[in-house]
């Protein structure tokens, strides 16, 4: 090992075999699928059917473009994205903030444990459980709704609620991660800044544009860029509540590449889709990437 | 005076925020404790009596233990694998930054961009034509693949803070690259790799879609056998939803409670050190 190891160095090579192994994966499981499914994009593959592999060319976006499922899909998802990580940086900031000052609180640990909880649940189950959590009959949140509003609500099951419904839960589950980030920003302004503040009686709102946001913005811009990607992403929790249903009022555009692939089997179909998502999901974190760029040239 | 009271009142306030993002966790918890009729009971059952029949039904029934071990295998070994490979990568990116560096970073974090559902589709088709399908190896290196991402980033993170000096010292003794990168600076960026560790297992532990596609009989983990084994004859089967689900996410509780310093420092890839 050791003269492996001298024997790259002298050549300058040591750098680049570290390396190494890091590249392997990223060839193997990255560059080798992506280009095999930009390869089938092109061609009608029905594993079903078992019928040989045929050359459409552009067809299967063709398809795409004039399948109106898949815009309201896309609709959807992009809405969801919006209000699901709009509402938890907006909760979370003002959650976080509200957290700030606590770290002589007795059972800190304990309540934090508690409060992050949501987001170490596996969405499998939690997608399950919420299904009984939002039971006409036999659900706790209707319980409670009927005996102090009398109101009663199916919510998975009701066209107009399960949207509402499903991003509640996905609300629920990761508003503790932009608290979680909003700690962390607020972690990284340094305290003398801080003081300095507090000495020259500076309204808060001025601490915080002035001081927290300048420190901070980095850490809660990449929270927000990983919630952004993560709820483009959102697939399992509502497939487990809804599949997609009732109709396809919560069929957002990961269920439906599931559908494509994984029901329906038409790969080539699949993969065209999965193609132009990648590129809006690419698109996505250039835009974030580019704004935090340009603010820290201007700054 | 006034002060304790309006510091006590705002311990409270942040106790009961608390305690409401966790009452659907503790909702599903409690159910693991009850009998069927108590689950779908209404008024909802706050009080009851406890049975632990579910649980030790659910450790009797199906092959819970070895989903159980698959899971445990699964997660920790590919997260272990990612870090090992994760740590020559940010060594080499933070001592001899070479050429492409931060190119390579960015692709790196550009593999977790890709959206599940669209990388499952070729990854299945490259594992049906390879045979990968349903191996131990297959889905560990996969899950291996999509740790290594933000492994690198905390790793690169930590080990720029790491004064040069330390390995110039131990080269001027006569130490080897193996023996300043493993005896010099591996004890030094411990807290990074149990950050990566952390970020990562959370992650790999709770996944669902890759081993429901590409798994199999043999690499079935327990998401997996929960989505599948949701239906009895009679309707969802919520008592074994609710006690495999507490029995499931137990260790991934304590781990956040005792090592809940290092949750903050993964998410934010190693650029917080300190204290919540």
């Amino acid at each position: 090992m050791k003269g492996i190891a001298k024997w790259l160095h002298e050549r300058n090579l040591f750098p680049y075999a570290l390396l190494v192994p890091v590249l392997i994966f990223f060839i193997v499981w990255n560059i080798l699928p992506l280009l095999w499914m930009v390869g089938l994009s092109f061609y009608k593959y029905d594993i079903t059917t078992g019928e040989p592999l045929k050359f459409l060319g552009m067809d299967n976006y063709q398809a795409i473009f004039r399948d109106h499922g898949i815009w309201q899909a896309l609709s959807k998802t992009f809405l969801f994205v919006i209000l699901a990580v709009g509402l938890e940086t907006i909760l979370g900031m003002a959650l976080g903030f509200l957290f700030w000052g606590s770290s002589k609180m007795p059972g800190r640990r304990l309540a934090l444990t508690l409060l992050f909880s949501p987001m170490i649940l596996t969405p499998v189950a939690a997608g399950t459980f919420f299904r009984l959590i939002y039971d006409p009959v036999f659900g706790i949140a209707n319980y409670y709704l009927e005996a102090w509003f009398g109101l009663k609500i199916n919510f998975l099951g009701d066209v107009k609620w399960a949207y509402p419904a499903v991003l509640m839960v996905d609300i629920w589950m990761w508003t503790p991660f932009m608290i979680l980030m909003t700690l962390a920003a607020l972690g990284s302004v340094p305290k003398a800044e801080l003081e300095a503040a507090q000495v020259d009686r500076l309204p808060w709102i001025r601490r915080l544009w002035h001081i927290v946001l300048p420190h901070g913005k980095f850490i809660l811009m990449l929270g927000i860029l990983l919630r952004t990607i993560d709820a483009f992403k959102t697939m399992d929790l509502i497939y487990t509540m809804t599949s997609g249903g009732p109709g396809n009022a919560t069929e957002l555009i990961a269920i439906s590449l599931f559908r494509k692939a994984f029901e329906a089997f038409t790969m080539g179909n699949a993969s065209a889709l999965a193609i132009i998502s990648l590129l809006i999901a690419i698109a996505f974190t250039s835009i974030y990437l580019y704004i935090l760029n340009y603010k820290e040239r201007r700054a | 005076m006034a002060k304790s009271v309006r510091q006590s009142l705002y311990y409270v306030l942040l106790w009961l925020i608390s305690i409401a993002f966790f009452l659907p966790v503790l909702w599903i918890f409690l159910a693991a404790f009850k009998t069927k009729e108590q689950i779908l009971a209404i008024p909802p059952k706050w009080i009851f009596t406890p049975t632990f029949e579910n649980i030790s039904n659910m450790f009797s029934g199906m092959n819970f233990e070895k989903y159980a071990v698959n899971s445990v295998i699964i997660s920790l070994s590919a997260v272990v694998i990612a870090i090992i490979v994760s740590f020559f990568a940010s060594y080499s990116f933070s001592r001899y930054k070479p050429k492409g560096t931060d190119f390579l970073m960015f692709l790196l974090l550009s593999m977790r961009m890709v959206p599940g559902a669209a990388v499952v589709v070729p990854i299945y088709l490259m594992y049906t034509a390879l045979g990968w399908k349903d191996t131990y190896y297959g889905i560990i290196l996969l899950y291996a693949m999509f740790s290594i991402p933000f492994s690198v980033w905390i790793l690169k993170g930590f080990i720029d803070g790491v004064s040069l000096r330390y390995d110039e010292t131990a080269l001027v003794n006569g130490g080897s690259r193996m023996h300043v990168m493993f005896r010099v600076i591996l004890p030094q960026v411990k807290p990074g790799l149990v950050a990566a560790f952390i970020f990562n297992i959370i992650f790999v532990w709770n996944e669902f879609l890759f081993n429901f596609i590409i798994g199999g009989k043999k690499v079935t983990t327990i998401p997996v056998a929960l989505a599948t084994g949701l239906y009895k004859t009679h309707g969802v089967d919520w008592t074994f939803i609710a006690s495999l689900s507490l029995v499931y996410m137990l260790p991934l509780i304590l781990m956040i409670y005792f090592f809940q310093r290092y949750l903050l420092v993964g998410m934010t890839f190693g650029t917080v050190r300190g204290e919540v």
